[in-house]
């Protein structure tokens, strides 16, 4: 049987159709405990690496494990591992409640489950509707509540955003965070940064079928280093002054400005003030991280644009352990496998609020 | 297991197709047995010819009394087991066209499993359409056929039986056929012109053109309807049973086509050949459904 563990586990993953690579040499592995956004542009591998690791597509080479065990050793695997895929099919003609029953049968949990999720995600005003008539964000609520039928331990999530109002994303992200708060997995996949970026807690990159980034989204926000952008009185003066006290990252901006790095705001304004030069504004201009991003995946970046220190080229042996105080994180919320808390997110705070409830029925 | 056949079966009353299969099933049966049985009676009355004189000579029955109502109720089943076979497509093919295959195989232990628990479910269901598709067949056959030509109570349950296993067979090679082509258009139309058109145009022009008279009891749709003709047709010693004295082969090949099944040897003759027509595309997409990548 399975650990309990609640880690996903990829190791050097590929996956080839025909003359396509999907995926190339693909490792990373996921935490209990924290939401990981599984980020890379378009046709970068996210959707067959995910299929992969849930059993639906079989790998070239490599291995994808959930709790230590492939997808079809996990004994009932719908209770430790939902996924929400990207088209996913629901027979048209069949309703939302017949068709959670249809799966709530084969998982073997009570009818009275069925009801549970289609509150969970707000369909119960549409659960006698025909699927086929669904719209998209109903089809991701109905998907998603798919998911939620066994009571896993670990969310797969493809895109799951994709056609949800704004009001769904947010729920969504709430529902995610406390999911993950309880200890239990999720990998989220997106191809948009900002969409997942308060989300998330980790982050594995992919472009090309391989791995760009894989580590804590702090890490990656920090290693973008931030720059102070100076408007002084004397652009030149500041530049030699700021030289002079051993600051190199110094340069003037065609505007007239000084943009200086590796330097606070107070640094910057003291030296100023020693050298007798007026500055009538100083604003801190922050790491962008959709630029890092889009520099990660563009290819022409490639391994150049990995400037945090991290070892980049996926290909090495090695790089299945974590990069550079990848942290083995205490977690204080994961609870240990054995007392698994099948009734986990029902009690928690946001998601089951009766507000949240109506505004994700608000749709018939 | 239980859970997953408890599945396939809410998958299956969800949805309409075993109702809208099942309600033309018992209909064209029920036509195709009052058809044939009401030319039936004729057929007693005709068969005073010199063929007839010494076949019934040879099995000792008398003239005009021969069981006709086999050959109706052989006829209404043969049609009507068209459409557990399109019924079995469905099954799998139906869910790869769905795309509600990724959840069934991501809510079951494994792939065999999945198609185990489909397997049995849709036995099962086959079993459901013999029992309707023979009953249609008998009460069309009982309103027609003189009481004469009925058969007897045993050859009437030996019709049930095998009634009941061609619809089985047939449902299961309905899934085979689907889940090795994967398209529940495709499978269903090329299997209904094959059954109903290409494969009786073979069997009748071979037997024409240069006397081959065996083809229907080898191929696939021949030998499914001999699971259950071919039990008229012994009966008329026309298949199965050695008659002593000669009956012209060419007569025995028309008495079987009349039976529905041309070319039979014999009804389990029947029934094997058409078990391996059924293993042999129900292991082929078997082995398929365990490799192929759900994308
Ligand atoms: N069944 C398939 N047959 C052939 N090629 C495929 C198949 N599935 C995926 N691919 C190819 O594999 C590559 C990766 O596709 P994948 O769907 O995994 O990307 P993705 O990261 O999910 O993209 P997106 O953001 O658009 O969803 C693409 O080049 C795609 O064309
Ligand atoms: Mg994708």
């Amino acid at each position: 049987m399975h650990d309990g563990s609640g880690r996903i586990a990829v190791q050097n993953l590929t996956k080839q159709f025909g003359a396509v690579t999907a995926v190339q040499n693909l490792s990373f592995t996921v935490e209990p405990g924290s939401v990981t956004g599984f980020l890379g542009p378009n046709g970068a591998g996210k959707t067959t690496t995910l299929r992969m690791v849930l059993g639906l597509v079989t790998p070239t080479a490599g291995l994808a494990t959930i709790n230590g065990r492939p997808h079809n050793q996990l004994g009932n695997p719908a209770r430790v591992v939902g996924a929400v895929l990207e088209n996913e099919g629901f027979h048209p003609k069949r309703t939302a409640r017949n068709h959670l029953r249809v799966y709530a049968a084969a998982i073997g949990v009570p009818d009275q489950r069925v009801e549970e999720v289609l509150g969970l995600v707000g369909l119960t005003p549409a659960a006698d509707r025909k699927a086929g008539g669904f719209s998209l964000g109903m089809r991701q609520r109905l998907a998603l509540a798919t998911a939620l039928l066994g009571d896993p331990q670990v969310l797969v999530l493809d895109e799951p955003a994709n056609g949800l109002d704004p009001e769904g994303i947010a729920w969504l992200r709430t529902f995610l965070r406390s999911f993950a708060q309880q200890g239990r997995t999720v990998l989220v996949s997106s191809h948009l940064l900002s969409e997942v970026e308060q989300t998330i807690d980790q982050v594995v990159i992919v472009s090309a079928g391989m791995t760009r980034y894989y580590g804590p989204l702090e890490q990656l926000r920090n290693s973008q280093r931030s720059r102070v952008l100076v408007q002084p009185a004397d652009a030149n003066g500041l530049v030699k002054a700021l030289q002079e006290a051993g600051l190199n990252e110094v340069e003037p901006t065609p505007d007239g400005r000084v943009a200086v790095a590796g330097a606070s705001v107070q640094q910057i304004g003291d030296l100023a003030a020693k050298a007798g030069i007026a500055v009538y504004g100083m604003q801190e201009d922050k790491a962008d991280l959709e630029k890092l991003f889009f520099q990660l995946t563009s290819p022409q970046y490639g391994a150049a644009a990995m400037p945090y220190g991290q070892q980049p080229p996926p290909q090495q042996p090695g790089w299945g352990t974590p990069p550079q105080g990848y942290p083995p994180q205490p977690n204080p919320y994961q609870s240990p496998p054995q007392g698994y808390p099948q009734q986990g997110y029902q009690q928690p705070q946001q998601p089951q609020q009766p507000g949240q409830h109506q505004s994700w029925g608000g749709q018939q | 297991m239980g859970n997953l056949i408890k599945a396939e079966m809410r998958k299956v009353l969800t949805t309409k197709s075993w109702w809208a299969l099942m309600i033309p099933a018992v209909l064209f049966a029920f036509l195709f047995a009052l058809g044939w049985g009401a030319i039936t009676n004729d057929l007693n009355d005709y068969l005073g010819s010199s063929d007839a004189r010494q076949l019934a000579g040879a099995l000792g029955v008398q003239l005009g009394e021969l069981p006709v109502g086999l050959l109706s109720l052989a006829h209404g089943v043969n049609i009507g087991t068209m459409f557990p076979v399109i019924f079995g497509v469905f099954a799998l093919a139906g869910e790869y066209s769905k795309k509600t295959i990724t959840t069934t195989f991501l809510t079951a232990p494994n792939r065999v499993s999945a198609l185990t628990a489909k397997m049995i479910t849709y036995i099962g269901w086959g079993a459901v359409y013999g029992v309707v598709i023979v009953a249609g067949a008998s009460l069309a056959t009982l309103l027609t056929v003189d009481s004469r030509g009925l058969p007897s109570a045993g050859q009437w349950l030996a019709v049930l039986g095998a009634g009941v296993l061609a619809t089985i067979l047939a449902t299961l090679f309905g899934i085979g056929v689907g889940a090795v082509w994967n398209s529940v258009v495709g499978a269903t139309v090329t299997l209904t012109i094959w059954m109903l058109v290409v494969e009786n145009v073979l069997v009748f022009v071979s037997f024409g053109w240069w006397g081959v008279r065996w083809l229907g009891g080898v191929l696939p749709n021949g030998t499914l309807n001999g699971i259950v003709g071919a039990i008229g047709a012994e009966a008329f010693g026309a298949a199965g049973v050695s008659v002593p004295g000669e009956l012209d082969k060419d007569f025995q090949w028309l008495l079987q086509y009349t039976a529905g099944a041309p070319g039979a040897f014999s009804w389990w003759a029947a029934a094997l050949i058409f078990l391996a027509w059924t293993m042999l595309f129900f292991a082929g997409g078997w082995a398929a459904n365990q490799r192929r990548d759900i994308t």
